[in-house]
């Protein structure tokens, strides 16, 4: 059979059967009270019962005399009848005395009433058999007798009378404190009772509902955030246990959702990112690719020996052509990831347009005024050369006039301005703003470049020099040319010819 | 909380079961302090009744006490008769009270009253056996006399009458409760006096005897204020032969200012008269043995009822204190008191 547990009562029944405890709890106390008090006044009842009954055996007694008194008087028939119902009477009244020697003095007194009232009887018997007989002078004596005995019988009965007065109104008085005390000591454990009573409701009412208590704290918790507590688990099967139950499943539901929710979103993000490692695989691999279809080495041995085989045949243009083009793939290479002095950018320039002059038959005129040392200036390794570059492909590649491009470069206090102008195409003002921030995206590794744009030589300038604006192009229109000026701080560049290694 | 609830809960408990146990115990007390609850009540196989004159003084008090205690151990019930009672019984009225009442033993102290020989004669007659204490109805059926004799009891005071005696005596007055028409026929009265004389040879010494014996109250009081009023006739030698008579002549040597001037010789050892003797205002006082008159008058009862016979008379031990026995007497008390084990 199944063990009935106070923790599977429904909160309805619990608290019913708590409230009931109590009632039936005070409704014992109350009858025991009841009790007691009915039983001290019962007893309070019967206090002067004794005296009742002593009062009323004097008055039989009274009367068996006078019943005698006057059967002596008149001697009717109905005097004698009289005296013999009261005699019976008396007799029948006397057997409640008591007859022992008892160590009480209202015992005593009793015992000795009834056994002077047997002496007085029996001489009252004699005095009316003498009178019956008509024994005058007998029945004179025995009258004479009883009637002494009476006197002592009355005293005796008013004596005890006195003295059972005297011990009722102690006991009266006893009483009284009795029935105070009780008043007071059933208000006193009443009121303990009421107490311990509401006690055990409150504390067994507030361990009914603190699993309430703890679930809306808990509830709070879980609203803020925090999946990781949880109601301690419990077997009962009131309304509040399956809540509690209900509150926890929820809780690992919500939990667990979270957690995959979460779970997913990591995937997606990591996904997104494998995605652009991917690209930016994808793109080192087309440059690797690109760049491995030109072996430096094998280019430049290459161009070498094609330096040795015009040289040999005599075709010194073509030796020099193919010189200068080494010269620069030499540099493109080995100075791609570093930094170089402002001559050897310079040099590059020159290669760069002396290949171009080849390539396009001396279309391009191009002049250069150094007017400072430039041994000493370092700056990011080509720089100048996608510059003029620029300047040749979108400025006079296509135009109908003599292309010119003019590279200075000038000492300033401060700094070195290098300028490229042409009398190329010219730019509008949208055209240099998109250029200078950046917007302009170039076809890098595409066509014919050399694949460094304008974006790229700003950005390196910036990242060298830690300053913004050191590139600035000036153009007054379309086929007006343009002017891009470059400004190396002498401080940084200088300082870092004086300490290369830094 | 569980455990602090419960720890709570049960204090409360023991609280509410403290106070109703309490409150119970205290109910119970005033129940049986009211005599609400039936104590246990001793029977005893017989009933005696003691009939004496003083039954309240100091005197016959603690012949009570020794003989209820002997009665105790003996399975008797023993009652002092007229101790509470208002009425003026005499000691004839107590007698025929406990013959009616069938008592089965009576111990009486008899003083000649008229009728009361006949009553222990009717007592005895009804199978209830009666004893004589202090002084004796010869001439009765009683069973037994417990006391001291009159002829031992006036040799004992006529030896310190005597001692009392001297050029300037003149007068001796003996003051007795006594039914006797000539108190010269009295053994005590003439044992004092023949001792006296025995003492003084010739002197011319007036020995006069009184009897104070009446049934009206407050007489004593007043018969030995009226000796001292005489001044003619005040004693030199006051003899007492009761407790009361010995107190109400101290207070009178007191009121006339005779202390030392009235020689007392007094009866009896309650505390007032104990005072008196340290103060010298009593100059001897004779001191019966209260313990055994209480216990021989037990005695000689329930021996008769008992063996249907006893001794014709049990004789008492009486001693005199005066000033010097007394002080000694209460410095061995304080003794006792501070060393009671030894």
């Amino acid at each position: 059979m199944k063990k009935i547990r106070w923790s599977d009562f429904s909160l309805v029944s619990k608290i019913m059967l708590e409230v009931g405890v109590l009632a039936l709890l005070l409704f014992s106390i109350n009858m025991l009270f009841y009790a007691r008090i009915n039983n001290s006044m019962q007893e309070m009842d019967d206090v002067y019962a004794s005296n009742a009954q002593i009062t009323e055996l004097g008055q039989v007694f009274d009367d068996v005399q006078d019943s005698m008194y006057q059967y002596l008087k008149v001697k009717n028939s109905q005097a004698l009848m009289d005296y013999y119902q009261n005699e019976a009477k008396y007799r029948q009244e006397l057997e409640e005395l008591n007859e022992q020697n008892i160590d009480d003095s209202v015992k005593l007194l009793e015992k000795k009433i009834r056994k002077m009232s047997e002496a007085y009887l029996s001489c009252t018997a004699g005095t009316v058999a003498a009178k019956r007989g008509r024994n005058v002078e007998k029945y004179k004596q025995e009258y004479d007798k009883s009637l002494e005995l009476y006197s002592y019988i009355q005293s005796s009965m008013d004596e005890l009378n006195k003295q059972l007065f005297k011990e009722n109104s102690q006991t009266y008085a006893a009483l009284r404190a009795v029935m105070r005390y009780l008043e007071i000591s059933n208000m006193v454990i009443m009121l303990l009772v009421v107490v311990c009573g509401m006690f055990l409701l409150i504390t067994a009412t507030r361990e009914m509902f603190l699993p309430l208590t703890n679930m809306a704290e808990t509830a709070q918790l879980v609203g803020q955030g925090n999946f990781n507590v949880k109601m301690p688990p419990t077997d009962s099967r009131d309304e509040l246990g399956e809540v509690t139950r209900a509150f926890n499943t929820m809780v690992e539901n919500l939990s667990l959702y979270i957690a995959r929710t979460k779970a997913g979103m990591e995937k997606e993000q990591q996904m997104i990112e494998r995605e652009l490692l991917m690209e930016t695989h994808l793109k080192e691999a087309q440059l690797k690719y690109l760049q491995s279809q030109i072996n430096p080495h094998f280019l430049f041995n290459s161009l070498n020996a094609g330096v040795q085989l015009a040289m040999m045949e005599d075709a010194e243009k073509t030796s020099i052509f193919v010189e200068k083009m080494a010269d620069f793939f030499r540099y493109n290479v080995k100075k791609g990831e570093e930094d170089a002095t402002l001559e050897e950018e310079l040099e590059a320039v020159d290669n760069y347009i002396y290949i171009l002059n080849v390539r396009f038959a001396g279309d391009i005129h191009f002049s250069k005024k150094v007017e400072c040392d430039v041994g000493n200036v370092r700056v990011p390794s080509m720089i100048l050369q996608p510059v003029v570059e620029n300047a040749v492909n979108h400025g006079i590649r296509n135009i109908d006039w003599e292309g010119h491009i003019n590279l200075s470069v000038e000492r300033w206090d401060d700094h070195i301005e290098i300028s490229v102008l042409d009398n190329g195409l010219g730019m509008t003002r949208e055209q240099i703003e998109r250029v200078l921030s950046k917007k302009v995206h170039s076809s890098s590794g595409e066509g014919d470049s050399t694949g460094i744009g304008m974006n790229n030589v700003i950005s390196r300038l910036e990242l060298y020099y830690e300053c913004d604006g050191l590139m600035e192009i000036y153009s007054e229109g379309e086929g007006m040319g343009t002017e891009v000026v470059i400004n190396i701080p002498l401080e940084r560049s200088e300082k870092n010819v004086q300490n290369p290694a830094c | 909380m569980k455990k602090k609830s419960a720890c709570i809960l049960l204090v409360f408990a023991a609280v509410i079961v403290l106070t109703y146990m309490t409150g119970e115990s205290y109910y119970r007390g005033i129940s049986e302090k009211a005599g609400l609850d039936e104590q246990e009540e001793k029977i005893y196989k017989y009933q005696y009744d003691m009939i004496v004159d003083s039954p309240d003084s100091q005197f016959w008090q603690a012949v009570y006490d020794s003989a209820k205690k002997k009665a105790a151990s003996n399975n008797v019930l023993l009652e002092i008769m007229g101790s509470d009672r208002e009425t003026s019984y005499n000691k004839l009225d107590y007698m025929n009270m406990s013959i009616a009442a069938k008592a089965d033993g009576i111990i009486l102290q008899y003083n000649g009253e008229a009728g009361l020989e006949e009553a222990i004669n009717t007592a005895v007659r009804n199978g209830i056996p009666v004893v004589t204490v202090m002084s004796d109805a010869v001439h009765s059926r009683r069973q037994s006399f417990v006391g001291v004799s009159d002829y031992q009891l006036g040799m004992a005071y006529g030896e310190i009458v005597a001692r009392y005696v001297n050029e300037n005596t003149k007068k001796i007055l003996i003051l007795q409760k006594r039914d006797i028409d000539d108190m010269n026929e009295s053994q005590i009265y003439t044992q004092i006096s023949n001792a006296v004389q025995t003492a003084v040879g010739s002197a011319d010494i007036e020995i006069k005897g009184r009897n104070l014996l009446s049934t009206g109250t407050f007489e004593t009081e007043e018969a030995v204020t009226d000796i001292f009023q005489q001044k003619r006739n005040i004693p030199d030698i006051l003899v007492c032969m009761d407790e009361e008579t010995t107190e109400c002549a101290r207070q009178a040597v007191l009121d006339f200012n005779l202390a030392g001037k009235v020689e007392i010789i007094g009866y009896y050892t309650s505390e007032d008269i104990l005072a008196a003797v340290e103060k010298g205002v009593i100059s001897v006082t004779c001191d019966v043995d209260t313990t055994q008159l209480g216990q021989y008058s037990v005695e000689a009862v329930t021996s008769y009822i008992e063996d249907g016979r006893t001794n014709s008379f049990y004789n008492v031990d009486i001693n005199f204190l005066d000033k010097t026995a007394v002080e000694k007497m209460r410095r061995e008390a304080v003794t006792d008191e501070k060393n009671p084990l030894e």
